[in-house]
């Protein structure tokens, strides 16, 4: 894809699109300074699908939160393209749990935002808002607004928001999270069509280990807090990936197994109710 | 206080209550148990209000007046309100160093000040404007900080994320997303300012406005044409309520679902 529209990209020829270098991120929780993330490493190839999963609260959110520039490593390394991340920036979209809609902005409007920030002449901004639209398949829709449209078309226009400025690194925070069983896999099938197309480097968070294995390339599981990678496992298998299939079923047992003590533990950390955990 | 009305319910449940009140009081007043030359029937009031429209409308002038006032101080205020409550909601420092100069002045009954204002602006327009405008300024000042304090982080960072400026983030992300909030201060400052502007009418308007005739009516002890204007300046209070912030918030932030009729 030819995304040249900033200069920093040219630095590709570099091995990872993203790496992450021993990496430590604390914060201050009631005045107590709790660990997110501890001694991690990760390094993510261009075009790859990542996806990481992890038990609750074992900072898979804030490792994202890094990668966007929204928030700084404690100490450590955060580099995208080569280049170490200062903040946020057009060359990184992200897809936020709660999609982070503008509940003021139309369908269309929300699709255009980014493109009118770019400065393009606003019937050019919306004539490609246009063809986003129609690339998640909302057409119909583009003067609705947000509050009046279902969860998965929600997520459908805060995945055409964040892909229109064109990014080359794509994070994704648990989008899939509040929808349905069927609207959820709709969504997957939809997610792996259009990085067919528009292949970019994806990060994708999430705690589902069957929608890891759906997506990924490639799967990093993390430890329970203080986060850090437990082990990493290639899924190198034909898409789509359907359940029955003995291969992904073995997949998915090597997510599983890795992750299990990890739940455990975080359970055992924690004082609030087991199924609390398991949001 | 009345500023929760909802701009939805219909005019026939409105206006039924009113009525049965009216008839009640009617009846009281004729079969004599209360001094209708303290408290005259609506009937008399009503004539007493259409005799203020002719040979002269002069009700209608005055209102004209006091609404000229009202807008003039409220536009300034809300303006204003607007411009300084975003940066305080923006910039936690600023929000810190004078949140409490903004908690003490609101916490002023606007009617004080013109006593204030009589000695150094003087009887007339201005001081009722500025009555207005000092009615208005502060809430609706807090409500854009508040709106502007709460706005979600991730919307700022989904702006920030997709190349927006400072200011981008401003205009396009802060304000819109204070505008619920802003427009509950606005509702509120609209009663303030109306109250104020009476207030400082019977203080400081020489020769005109509503406030200023119920005023002036004590000298000829005309109870008809005070009970006259207060049933104006209710009249219109609920009007602006009604016909400008509730037509402001079905466009904005109904539309958007950010509040939910009922």
């Amino acid at each position: 894809m030819g995304s040249g529209h900033e200069d920093m990209i040219d630095a590709k020829g570099a091995a990872a699109a993203i790496e992450i270098a021993r990496v430590r991120q604390e914060f201050c929780r009631d005045g107590l300074p709790v660990v997110a993330l501890d001694s991690l490493d990760l390094s993510i190839r261009h075009n790859e699908f990542t996806v990481v999963v992890g038990p609750s609260g074992c900072g898979k959110t804030t490792l994202l939160y890094l990668m966007a520039g929204f928030e700084k490593p404690t100490s450590g390394r955060v580099l995208v393209h080569g280049r170490e991340v200062e903040g946020p920036g057009r060359d990184r979209g992200i897809v936020f749990q709660d999609l982070a809609l503008f509940p003021w902005r139309t369908v269309l409007g929300n699709i255009a935002f980014g493109l009118e920030t770019a400065r393009m002449k606003r019937e050019d901004a919306l004539a490609l808002a246009r063809e986003y639209v129609h690339l998640v398949g909302l057409e119909g829709f583009e003067k609705a607004y947000p509050n009046t449209l279902s969860g998965g078309m929600k997520q459908r226009v805060a995945l055409a928001r964040t892909l229109a400025c064109e990014p080359d690194v794509l994070l994704m925070d648990e989008p899939f999270g509040a929808l349905d069983v069927q609207t959820r896999r709709l969504m997957q099938e939809e997610l792996v069509r259009i990085w067919e197309t528009r292949r970019k480097t994806v990060v994708f968070v999430t705690h589902s280990v069957s929608e890891a294995v759906y997506l990924a390339d490639t799967v990093y599981v993390l430890t329970a807090r203080p986060g850090t990678v437990k082990g990493v496992v290639h899924v190198d298998l034909p898409r789509p990936r359907e359940a029955p299939d003995p291969m992904v079923m073995a997949k998915r047992g090597e997510v599983l197994s890795l992750l299990e003590s990890e739940v455990r533990k975080t359970h055992l950390m924690q004082t609030r109710p087991l199924d609390d955990a398991w949001r | 206080m009345n500023n929760d009305r909802e701009p939805s319910r219909n005019a026939i449940g409105f206006a039924l209550p009113l009525l049965i009140v009216a008839l009640v009081w009617q009846l009281v007043v004729s079969i004599g148990l209360v001094d209708s030359s303290l408290v005259p029937s609506p009937w008399s009031i009503g004539r007493t209000m259409l005799g203020l429209l002719s040979p002269e409308p002069l009700i209608l002038s005055y209102l004209v007046t006091s609404l000229y006032r009202m807008v003039v101080g409220f536009v300034l205020g809300s303006v204003i309100g607007i411009l300084l409550g975003v940066p305080l909601g923006a910039s936690g420092g600023l929000h810190k160093a004078l949140k409490p100069i903004l908690d003490f002045f609101i916490s002023v009954p606007t009617i004080c000040w013109v006593p204030l204002l009589l000695i150094s602006v003087g009887m007339g327009d201005a001081t009722v404007i500025i009555a207005v405008f000092l009615g208005c300024v502060f809430p609706v000042t807090y409500s854009a900080m508040n709106g502007v304090r709460s706005t979600r982080k991730d919307l700022v960072w989904a702006a920030r994320g997709m190349g927006a400026s400072s200011s981008r983030v401003l205009f396009a992300v802060l304000l819109p997303a204070a505008l619920p909030s802003v427009i509950t201060g606005l509702r509120l400052a609209v009663g303030y300012s109306w109250r104020a502007l009476v207030g400082a009418e019977m203080l400081a308007a020489a020769s005109s406005g509503i406030g200023y005739m119920i005023y002036a009516a004590r000298a000829f002890y005309d109870v008809n044409v005070m009970f006259a204007g207060l049933v104006l300046i209710a009249l219109a209070g609920l009007g602006m309520d009604y016909l400008v912030m509730g037509t402001l918030e079905r466009r904005t932030i109904q539309k958007w679902g950010a509040v939910t009729k009922t």
